[in-house]
């Protein structure tokens, strides 16, 4: 294309937005801002769920790394030496041993069946986060026993209505509940604390040391899996072969591996719908900027036939159609922008909620990367279309305007 | 100097054929001012499209300045327009949203002129049309007259060889028309600018040095007016 034709065509749309209507440049502008928005905005919550799930599956459930019993076996015996193994390796910051069974709550008369989990307490203080959330109550403490702690929602309310789930109907700390362990033996236990985690597996349990399970089973030295925490995210592979290296025989998985199916299954369907709102959203740019376009050059038919009568390359006018669209799809993104961290920054203070704690947005330079390419694309695309109809009808159609 | 050569122009509606030129054949001397005129429906409009590369013959041939035109391709054609031929319609077509100094300019930038050339030369043009006072106002400010006429001075920045008007003055009122027409006049006369022009009122014939009459698609006759006669 000559240069010429270039600055013609730039010349064209920079006037005609400066003198244009002002209404429909600002009207397209605003609807692009919020597709480009709308774009943005659910994966960003998708991120968000993520970031979310994999921090409290570190934080509360797996630690980065999960050791579990060798195949055909169910518990890790020796697990002492395995830690001692593990204690060794630079780049690890702490490990806890735990020991999980069945068992069955008993207070007053209600009871529940669920989980029941021992760790030593100093342990499990170097992986996980649970003792930061002490809702009532003391943590357990390295000697404790007969000592329990239990999740709230385990707990629960005097009050029924206020529960969401069954509970044992408002315990609280200080009262003492009985515990069937899956193996028939059954113990009063002192209740010391009371956990309100925001994670439903963790506030739906309960914990004693793993001296005091380990006496009920008549084990030691033994645990059902072992957690593992490295100093930083993001290296649990890499982890996973050293583990390996340094001759750990037992299965090691990492936390991703552990909450696969559950998250999988909830990104799956919320990526479905991020798609339908995506293609929703792209194809509203579509038509909005189809129509805009499409109008302004059926308005301007005549015009547009004497520009090319008196010689006015008709590529000219296509070009400065397509920078026209180009400018109010850069004014839309920048708009879009601009709406997106208004609502990203209002999210962060007042975050939404999921079942599982509160959500943050997590916006990715990659999601704001494709928004921008396919906004973009799509501007141009619709905006070419009825520019390039009209600017390649016959000159004398355009002129009779018939 | 234009040569047309038995040109006929047939229009296909559905079944029907319309003949509206049926072997037209004239010459057009450099320096002329010439008047196309006749009844409505006898192909003014067509021939004068068929001369300023708008609309190409059924058959025959036009010859502008030794180029057989029919053998230019369409962007050959939209170049030729651009770098030769000047255009004035019915309806002033000036693009809103520009200045009427860069209505003007236009066709000089889409032609890759120099700024200060083009800039200058819009100035002096404005001036000749009687705009100079108007070089940055807006369509919405000027009257049709006023419109009209910066529509000739785009027609007239890239100096065109020919200068070709459809019924320019229709819109107008007679006090406008005549300003217009003593325009072309005085561009044809100072300037040697060749001026083609469809026309419906007799009384403009004072303006041209020749009248050609058509009818039903042929020209029918022609004559020299007085005004040019008398001159000579
Ligand atoms: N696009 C077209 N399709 C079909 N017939 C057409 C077309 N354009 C013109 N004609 C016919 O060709 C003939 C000549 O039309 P033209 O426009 O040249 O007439 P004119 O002399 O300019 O008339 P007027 O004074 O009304 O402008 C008319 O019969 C018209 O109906
Ligand atoms: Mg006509």
């Amino acid at each position: 294309m000559p240069s010429q034709h270039f600055s013609v065509a730039l010349f064209l749309a920079i006037r005609s937005i400066q003198r244009g209507n002002r209404f429909t440049f600002f009207l397209t502008v605003m609807i692009m801002g919020l597709v480009f928005v709308n774009l943005v905005f659910l994966p960003s919550i998708i991120s968000g769920v993520v970031v979310n799930f994999n921090s409290q599956s570190i934080n509360y459930n797996y630690g980065n790394l999960v050791i579990e019993p060798r195949e055909n076996e169910v518990y890790i015996s020796g697990v002492s030496e395995v830690k001692q193994k593990i204690s060794q390796i630079p780049g690890i910051s702490g490990s806890s041993p735990r020991f999980s069974a069945g068992a069955t709550y008993h207070y007053h008369d209600n009871q529940l069946s669920g989980q029941i989990t021992g760790f030593n307490p100093r342990y499990e203080q170097e992986v996980t986060l649970i003792h930061t959330k002490m809702k009532d109550g003391d943590f357990l403490a390295e000697g404790d026993t007969d000592s329990i702690v239990l999740g709230t929602s385990l707990a629960g309310n005097i009050d029924e209505r206020l529960d969401q789930v069954d509970s044992l109907g408002g315990v609280t700390t200080g009262d003492s509940i009985d515990v069937t362990f899956s193996n028939g033996v059954r113990r009063t236990l002192r209740v010391k604390g009371i956990i309100e985690s925001g994670v439903y597996s963790v506030d739906r349990t309960a914990f004693i040391t793993l001296k005091e399970i380990e006496s009920v089973y008549g084990l030691s030295d033994t645990a059902t899996i072992l957690l593992v925490k490295l100093d930083g995210d993001g290296q649990e592979d890499k982890y996973k072969r050293i583990l390996m290296e340094y001759g750990i025989a037992e299965r090691i998985r990492t936390y991703q591996e552990k909450g696969l199916g559950f998250v999988n299954d909830a990104i799956r369907s919320f990526e479905i719908i991020n798609a339908i709102s995506t293609m929703v959203s792209l194809v509203i740019a579509i038509v909005v900027i189809f129509i805009v376009i499409f109008i302004n050059t059926i308005n301007k038919r005549r015009q547009i036939g004497i520009l090319k009568a008196i010689g006015i390359n008709k590529n000219i006018i296509v070009y400065s159609y397509i920078i026209q669209v180009f400018i109010i799809a850069s004014c839309g993104i920048l708009l879009g922008l601009l709406f997106s961290s208004g609502l990203v920054l209002y999210l962060t203070y007042k975050p939404l909620m999921f079942p599982g704690g509160a959500v943050l947005p997590v916006v990715e330079a990659g999601s704001i990367i494709r928004s921008i390419m396919s906004l973009a694309l799509v501007s141009l695309i619709s905006g070419f279309i009825p520019s390039w109809k009209t600017a390649n009808e016959p000159i004398l159609d355009a002129i009779r305007g018939n | 100097m234009i040569e047309v050569l038995d040109v006929t122009r047939v229009y296909q509606m559905g079944l029907v054929e319309v003949q509206a030129l049926r072997g037209v054949r004239c010459s057009i001397q450099q320096g002329e001012f010439v008047g196309i005129m006749g009844p409505s429906g006898s192909g003014k409009s067509t021939l004068l499209h068929i001369l300023g590369l708008l609309d190409s013959p059924t058959s025959g041939t036009v010859t502008i300045d030794g180029t057989d035109v029919g053998l230019l391709k369409e962007q050959e054609k939209s170049e030729f327009r651009l770098n030769h031929l000047g255009y004035v319609f019915q309806d002033y077509a000036l693009v809103p949203e520009l200045s009427v100094r860069e209505n003007v300019v236009l066709p000089a930038m889409a032609r890759g002129a120099p700024p200060d050339t083009y800039l200058k030369e819009s100035e002096e043009i404005l001036r000749q049309v009687g705009l100079g006072h108007r070089i940055d106002h807006r369509q919405y400010e000027l009257s049709g007259g006023e419109q009209q006429r910066v529509a000739i001075a785009r027609a007239l920045i890239n100096r065109p060889g020919i200068l070709f008007a459809d019924e320019p003055c229709a819109n107008l009122d007679s006090n406008t028309s005549r300003t217009i027409l003593n325009l072309f006049r005085e561009l044809n006369e100072k300037y040697g600018q060749t001026i083609i022009m469809v026309t419906h009122e007799e009384w403009h014939e004072e303006f041209m040095c020749r009248v050609l009459y058509m009818k039903d698609g042929l020209i029918d006759g022609e004559k020299a007016c007085k005004m040019r006669e008398n001159k000579n």
